[in-house]
């Protein structure tokens, strides 16, 4: 009895491992597969990832998906993530073969996931973007092929406390150049209150928010060390020096720059047009970033792309684009833009909009004129460049090293990775 | 008398200190939007907004049961591997114990990142993505090894006649283990429920790669719902955190008695 | 560890090697090999749940780090697997990147500087709280509420409260007469606060091993040494701290473990920088695997091998000096 029962108990053993792992295999929720149909009409769910987790299951954003899921004739599984987590959960997927059936990914990452061969071109998946600005469309191009559709554009401006300044004797149409807007600062900072804020984190927002200057000065993003990148540099440098920007800039997030400027101390803070809403709240007005010598400065273009992930089946890819077709036709694009508080990627969605609302024409203009970062051909080189623009950016700010130095170590860094 | 008094003066003050950033996350939680950036900052919130804690409320509850859920559960699959297995090492000198022990410490060793997207892969295969199941498995990963240590230390100590005794009277090895050495073990057994519960209930790292999103989300992933795009709710976010910790407070409250894991040989308390 | 009270018995734990199962009396008696093989297997079978537990969960996502490291990993090469073999090439790369030197010694003087700290205050509070004054129950249970907040409160509550100009301890510290200090932001003292955020965080951990060390040790010693005269401190030094080796042992041991693999403390409060100036191993790592738009997995993985193989050679001095202290 002895016996029996104890290897009764080696083998119970083993049975509650095999059980443990086999029982996990049972108790799955059952995500949703990728049904292959083999009738011509597209059935079944399909997979919708967006990086608005802000948007739940009651909000209109969810509310649209929906619809355009059911007139598709399919039922869309829309799910949330943050915006930074999107990229490695989509390459994870795409390595596993379980994409999403249609990807809302930030636009500088679109060439990444390009080129890792996880998008589908608009040859394959019969996406239409005859009426799309050029200049926002730009970011999804790669290689002369197109990987996906815009949702809208953001971009940067300069918000301003017309109180601060009206209090400081700064006139706000005289700021047209760096200069200028300096001075205006050193007034400010005389009268007692704060200059300017920013996002000068060494994340991919920091890049965003020093973009305008960068391409202010004329410098270009091959040739991080040229004279025209450090001025740019030198200028931000030189703020935070004197007094004129926060010593927290150099840690600020678009979102805690906003914050600061919220505060009613500062005279400026460079946001995007997400915020419109909250500046009207707080009687804030904006005006373009000026460029060095005068003028608008270039402004890089935000704003997320529709993408249709790469389909074993691929009979799939039908649905996905009359869906995305669905979710950018004007009627639909117009209210989600407006929600988002973007700007339409369409001349039709901008008209409506500045017919609802003529106080845009500022963004409008400005997203006019805006570059996308992967542009100029750039592609998969952005991500590298950038990453070596945020990390010198943050060392002149923070005085670890002069703005020259800071850009020529940058500059070699780049040479280095991209020759790899 | 008056010197014991002292020391819970002393006690206070050093609690406060250490309890101060607490005290601080509830006072962002609580000041509006507006005041977030203020110079210098608020010290207790003027001008306070419960907007996040309606927030908070009308949302997160059911990620609340999510997480109780992942918790309990990570406690009994981390007991039912750490201690079968202690008590083999601690007792019954397997061949190759030393190396097993080892082995467990190196486990520990790996950055959670490294796990969490080996897992992703095992996940997929076995269907294991985005379900309570999953993520009770990766963050038992986060208990076991240490359970094992805690329990091999304590049972170490348990004295052999014990165990003679037992066997002596005809039981089995498993019976021995469920009726002699648990009961006695109660201490550890506890002490390493409570760190087994309360990594779970913290963990975001694992939950964040292998959720798909759907309605079961722990409370560490609903904090994302204020962290949108371009714009992160502070108020909600903290209020969220404080409204998580309230549940694993009390637990731990209630726990602190039993926590005596005894983790040098001899301590058999009973 | 095993009782040698009754010759009877020590026979026969000789005969099985350990207190494994014996026949009971009344049993026919087995052959000595076939007790110790059934032995064995118990013994295993007690075991098998969490070596095929470790092999499955431990073992395979480090065949695939490993595997990361060892080929040359693009984008497109980690979606359609075709990446080439290049043996040790990631490690040189990463080792003459000049990151790697700065987050070497920011890794080994946030590791060491973490573990002193931690562990002393975990002492001293667990001494303290050992004197069983009122409230000595509750107020140390509440000072492990801090180990129940998610990582992303803890570092974002700290990144708030050590902000340059919006901090509460800067304005603290200017009320003081002490200039603003720039936590956050200046690289003299990013490390600084991260380490002081981590040490904070790390101090209900050792204070709950450690006052369970304490209880771990009989009164009786206690008195004996009061006895013969010893004062609280030269009681403390000379007998209490001596047997509470093992459990320092395993303190210092886990803390060391658990706080090279730290990242989310750092990564939130100061991303590694500015410049560089925070950036440990761990955080580099995760700067080349998911830190830009385009990720590094061949380096990242390359670092987190390295993180692994450091942690691997004290755990191996930790078992020598072990092994030492055992056979002494």
């Amino acid at each position: 009895m002895i016996t029996t029962s104890r290897k009764g108990r080696v083998v119970g053993a083993a049975l509650v491992a095999a059980a443990l792992v086999g029982g996990l295999v049972g108790c799955s929720s059952g995500t949703s597969t990728n049904d292959s149909g083999s009738g011509k009409a597209p059935s079944g769910t399909y997979k919708f990832w967006d990086p608005y987790p802000q948007y739940d299951a009651s909000s209109a954003w969810a509310k649209l998906i929906k619809k355009c899921g059911t007139q598709a004739g399919v039922t869309v599984k829309r799910t949330g993530y943050d915006t930074s987590d999107l990229t490695n959960k989509a390459l994870l997927a795409g390595q596993q073969g379980t994409s999403p059936d249609i990807l809302l990914v930030d636009n500088p990452v679109v060439s990444t996931l390009a080129s890792a061969g996880i998008l589908t071109s608009t040859e394959e998946n019969g996406l239409k973007t005859g009426k799309i600005a050029k200049n926002i469309l730009g970011a999804g191009i790669v290689d002369g092929k197109t990987y996906g559709v815009p949702i809208g554009a953001n971009t940067l401006a300069l918000y301003y406390n017309p109180k601060i300044l009206k209090a400081a004797g700064v006139d706000a149409s005289s700021i047209t150049d760096w200069n200028s807007l300096t001075a205006a600062l050193k007034k400010v900072k005389a009268a007692g209150k704060k200059g300017i804020t920013f996002a000068g984190i060494n994340t991919e927002e920091g890049s965003f928010q020093f973009l305008p200057w960068f391409w202010g000065a004329g410098a270009d993003l091959t040739k991080l060390d040229s004279s025209k990148a450090d001025a740019a540099l030198s200028l931000w440098a030189d703020w935070i020096k004197k007094g004129y920007a926060p010593n927290s800039v150099i840690q600020d997030t678009q979102t805690t720059s906003w914050q600061e400027f919220q505060t009613g101390d500062f005279a400026f803070g460079e946001n995007g047009t997400w915020q419109k809403a909250a500046a009207a709240k707080m009687g804030a007005k904006v005006m373009t970033i000026p460029a060095q010598n005068g003028g608008a400065a270039p402004v890089p273009t935000g704003g997320e792309f529709f993408t249709i992930p790469v389909q074993k089946d691929t009979a799939r890819y039908k649905a996905s684009e009359k869906i995305v077709t669905c979710l950018t036709s004007t009627d639909n694009i117009v209210d989600t833009d407006n929600t988002l508080n973007y700007i339409s990627a369409t001349q039709a969605g901008q008209q409506a909009q500045l017919a609802s609302d003529p106080s845009l024409k500022t963004w409008v203009d400005a997203v006019k004129v805006a570059k996308a970062r992967t542009g100029d051909n750039l592609g998969t080189k952005y991500p590298v460049i950038s990453q070596q623009l945020w990390g010198a950016v943050q060392k002149a700010e923070s005085g670890a090293a002069s703005p020259a130095a800071a850009l020529k170590a940058a500059q070699s860094a780049v040479k280095t990775k991209l020759n790899k | 008398m008056k010197r014991r008094w002292w020391l819970t003066a002393v006690g206070i003050v050093l609690t406060a200190v250490m309890l101060f950033p607490i005290y601080w996350m509830i006072n962002v939680s609580l000041t509006s939007a507006s005041d977030m950036r203020k110079d210098p900052p608020n010290i207790i919130p003027i001008n306070g907004t419960l907007h996040g804690y309606v927030q908070v409320l009308q949302h997160q509850l059911p990620f609340l049961g999510t997480s109780l859920l992942i918790g309990l559960g990570t406690v009994v699959v981390t007991l039912a591997l750490a201690a079968p297995a202690a008590f083999s090492l601690a007792k019954l000198q397997p061949r190759g114990g030393k190396v097993l022990s080892f082995l467990l410490l190196i486990a520990q060793m790996i950055p959670a990142i490294i796990m969490a997207m080996g897992f992703y892969t095992i996940y997929v295969r076995l269907g294991l993505l985005d379900t309570v199941w999953g993520l009770i498995i990766a963050d038992s990963t986060i208990a076991v090894p240490f359970g094992v240590l805690i329990f091999t230390a304590f049972m170490t100590g348990i004295p052999g006649e014990l165990l003679q005794a037992a066997r002596i009277d005809g039981a089995s090895t498993w019976r021995t283990f469920r009726s002699v050495v648990l009961p006695v073990s109660r201490n550890s057994v506890v002490t390493v429920s409570l760190f087994a519960f309360l990594w779970a209930w913290s963990d975001f790292l694992f939950a964040n790669t292998l959720d798909g999103g759907g309605k079961l989300k722990p409370i560490t992933l609903g904090i994302y719902a204020y962290i949108g795009n371009n714009n992160q709710q502070w108020n909600a976010i903290m209020a969220t955190a404080v409204v998580a910790s309230v549940p694993a407070a009390i637990l731990l409250i209630l726990a602190q008695k039993y926590v005596a894991a005894g983790v040098t040989a001899g301590a058999v308390k009973d | 560890m095993m009782t040698t009270s009754s010759a009877t018995r020590s026979a026969r734990h000789h005969r099985a090697g350990a207190a494994s199962t014996a026949p009971a009396p009344g049993m026919p008696a087995r052959s000595p090999r076939a007790a110790r093989r059934r032995a064995h297997l118990t013994a295993w079978a007690f075991i098998a749940p969490v070596v095929i537990y470790l092999v499955l969960f431990y073992a395979y996502p480090l065949y695939k780090n490993i595997d990361l490291s060892i080929r040359h990993y693009t984008v497109r090469s980690f979606i359609d697997g075709t990446a080439p073999y290049v043996g040790f090439q990631n490690f040189v790369s990463v080792m003459s990147s000049s990151t790697f030197w700065p987050s070497i010694i920011n890794t080994t003087i946030f590791v060491f500087v973490s573990i002193a700290f931690q562990f002393a205050i975990g002492l001293a509070l667990a001494v303290f709280f050992y004197k069983h004054f009122p409230l000595s129950g509750v107020l140390r249970a509440l000072f492990l509420v801090p180990w129940l907040l998610p990582l992303l409160v803890s570092a974002s509550t700290w990144s708030w409260m050590l902000n340059s100009d919006s901090g509460i301890v800067n304005s603290f510290l200017e009320a003081f007469g002490i200039g603003q200090i720039n936590w956050l932001t200046s690289p003299s003292w990013s490390l600084t606060a991260v380490l002081i955020a981590n040490i904070w965080i790390g101090i209900p951990f050792n204070l709950v091993i450690m006052y369970s060390g304490l209880q771990g040790i009989s009164a009786d010693v206690h008195e004996a040494a009061a006895i013969d005269g010893a004062n609280g401190w030269q009681r403390f030094w000379r007998v209490t701290f001596p047997l509470l080796r093992p459990v320092t042992a395993i303190t210092l041991l886990l803390g060391f473990v658990y706080t090279l693999k730290v990242f989310d403390i750092i990564w939130i409060m100061t991303r590694g920088g500015p410049a560089d100036s925070s950036t440990t191993l761990a955080i580099w790592a995760y700067q080349l695997g998911f830190g830009s738009l385009l990720p590094d997995f061949s380096s990242a993985a390359a670092v987190g091998n390295l993180l692994i193989l450091i942690a691997v050679i004290f755990g191996l001095m930790y078992a020598r000096m072990q092994r030492r202290l055992d056979l002494s």
